[in-house]
């Protein structure tokens, strides 16, 4: 996660603790349902909609830094070799790294806190 | 904040997007509403016409570029910033030739989107500025004006700019130049507009009656005076006062008119009671008014509380290219009026009429126009269609010097005394004013018997005594005449072939 308490701190200075806590939340709602998304549409095999959830999930990673998650949904929007029996995989890997994402934001905004 | 506050939409499908965008928008201090689609966001752009957009170009219904199109096709005029996770200078360019004014790459910070926005809104701005300047500058019509030459433009610019005051204007500018027009646009671009505009003109009234049209009188407040009568002043009450010819107003008279103009307040003729009415002034003359003060003409008091806002109106010969946007105005106008079928000039004609110094300013070029379609018919005006007086000076260059008097229907001195009494002319002009002659506040004056000659010879003196009184002016005189002033021309015209009439 390279980067992202880079961009947080950068965050965290533009907006302020709370505004910061508000858009995390956000940015949590949506990593829940766009990645429950992707591996709904993993499972069925639909590209079109695996796609757009990926590229969504992108949009929202890359909104708060969180430059690893960002880099893996664009590779899964754009690579040409991922096809229905690989979505699967794809899917959970970047479930884990929205998992990371969201630890070290919550990390991030619990030191807010505490300073 | 160092910015004025803006409205702006965020056009982003992503909510972590958006509600970031938002966040950070709103502590910039701007006004924030969000569309989650490129349809939606259309449909809030036509409602809430933000001053910019931030627009995100992937979107679930149809892209940014495809939007950015319909806002261009439906004329709403916003500052478009493409916000894009692609740095690519691909999508830059697109999004450029697209009309947005700049984009932002995600993620972005709050200094970068400040920048950015504000650039873009100073940038709309000033496109805005620029566009109201060229209207203003391109015109060729102002409030009746023809013409879109430098001088005019000025004069344009002055009147809207006094428009909304209540500042007295005095208004300069050579006989023919429209010196009621400019006051008429004071008074239209006033928001006095819906009340009276009263003309008056101190050259044409008797000095004795004077006072008595510009304050009224009372009833049997002299000889003739059988009714009470509101003079000029009460009847611009709540609007605008054009007092024109004002340096021909006598001193006796200019001092009454200063203390009204100082007070607001004003006695009808044989009325002690004062009157209060709330009048704007805009007043005129054809000479140099600081001249006629040192001359002692003018008082100096006076001068100081009319002469506020300056207008000075440019002659014709100064207006370049609007000769010929207004002879092609009149010539639509007495074509049609005349039932001819003329569609515009020679290049000859053209030249001819730009070649001439126009010494009676407009008013001689529509007597010339007037004259021409009167006399002549066919597609296009030709030189030789042009009275020689005009064509005789073609070919040097504008003469500045004023001729005193227009020479396009000359008319010489007549060769018998001309026994006709003067013929009053209309003071009055405005909403719900008629024209009331003179006679009717006056004593009635001793019945003259006239001399008896042949009828044609009383129309001709008639016609030429109405011409003397209005200075050549072909459709005043036929308006004092009560006839329309193509009957003047083919009358001068079958007076000149018969050698009735001498060339000026």
């Amino acid at each position: 996660m390279t980067g992202t308490r880079g961009f947080a701190a950068q965050l965290a200075e533009d907006l302020g603790p709370e505004d910061l806590r508000h858009v995390l939340n956000v940015f949590r709602g949506d990593l829940d349902r766009l990645s429950e998304v992707l591996r709904v549409s993993a499972a069925a095999g639909d590209g079109a909609s695996f796609r757009r959830a990926a590229h969504s999930l992108a949009g929202a990673a890359g909104a708060v830094g969180a430059q690893a998650l960002e880099q893996a949904c664009r590779l899964a929007m754009t690579r040409a070799d991922i096809g229905a029996a690989q979505m699967p995989g794809v899917a959970a890997d970047i479930a884990a790294l929205c998992q990371g994402a969201l630890a070290e934001l919550a990390a991030f905004a619990g030191g807010l806190d505490r300073a | 904040m160092s910015e004025a506050p803006a409205r702006v939409l965020v056009v982003e499908d992503t909510p972590t997007q958006a509600e970031l965008a938002r966040t950070l928008l709103r502590g910039l201090g701007h006004a924030v509403r969000v569309s989650g689609s490129a349809g939606a966001a259309l449909a809030e752009a036509r409602a809430w016409e933000p001053d910019a957009i931030l627009l995100d170009i992937e979107l679930p219904d149809y892209n940014g570029f495809e939007l950015m199109r319909q806002l261009k096709g439906e004329g709403i005029d916003t500052a478009v910033i493409v916000v894009t996770a692609n740095a690519s200078i691909n999508t830059a360019v697109e999004a450029m030739r697209g009309g947005a004014v700049d984009f932002l790459v995600k993620p972005y910070a709050k200094a970068r989107l400040s920048v950015t926005l504000a650039n873009a809104l100073e940038k709309r701005s000033l496109v805005a500025q620029l566009r109201s300047v060229k209207a203003r500058l391109d015109r060729d019509r102002f409030f009746g004006f023809i013409g879109g030459s430098a001088p005019m433009q000025a004069a344009y610019r002055t009147i809207e700019s006094v428009a909304a005051s209540r500042a007295s204007v005095f208004i300069t500018g050579e006989s023919g130049t429209g010196k009621e027009l400019a006051a008429e646009a004071v008074h239209k671009a006033s928001p006095r507009a819906g009340r009276s505009f009263v003309a008056l003109n101190c050259g044409a009234i008797p000095r004795d009656l004077l006072e008595s049209e510009v304050f009224g009188h009372v009833k049997g407040a002299f000889t003739g005076a059988t009714a009470d009568r509101p003079g000029a002043a009460k009847l611009a009450d709540g609007g605008t006062l054009f007092l024109d010819e004002i340096g021909e107003m006598p001193l006796e008279m200019q001092v009454k008119l200063l203390r009204f103009v100082q007070t607001g307040s004003f006695a009808p003729v044989g009325s002690s009671r004062l009157e209060r009415v709330d009048v704007r002034f805009v007043c005129a003359t054809n000479r140099d008014p600081m001249l006629e003060v040192q001359a002692g003409r003018f008082r100096e008091d006076l001068y100081y509380r009319l002469y506020v806002v300056p207008v000075e109106l440019p002659p014709l010969r100064a207006r370049g290219g609007d000769v010929l946007l207004i002879a092609r105005h009149f010539l639509a106008q007495f074509s049609k009026e005349e039932g001819r079928r003329f569609q515009g000039f020679s290049p000859e004609a053209e030249a001819a009429l730009r070649g001439y110094s126009w010494p009676g300013n407009v008013r001689q070029l529509q007597n010339v126009v007037r004259n021409i379609v009167v006399l002549h018919d066919g597609e296009r005006v030709e030189a030789a269609m042009i009275p020689p007086p005009v064509l005789r000076t073609n070919g040097s260059a504008p003469d500045p010097t004023p001729v005193p008097a227009p020479v396009a229907i000359p008319v010489p001195a007549p060769v018998l005394p001309d026994p006709v009494p003067a013929v009053p002319e209309p003071f009055w002009s405005g909403p719900g004013l008629a024209p009331e002659p003179v006679a009717a506040a006056l004593p009635p004056p001793p019945p003259a018997e006239p001399e008896v000659v042949p009828l044609a010879e009383m129309e001709r003196r008639l016609i030429l005594a109405a011409l003397r009184r209005t200075r050549q002016d072909v459709p005043r005189a036929a308006a004092l005449l009560e006839v329309n002033p193509s009957t003047v021309y083919r009358k001068l015209a079958a007076w000149r072939a018969a050698g009735l009439l001498a060339e000026a």
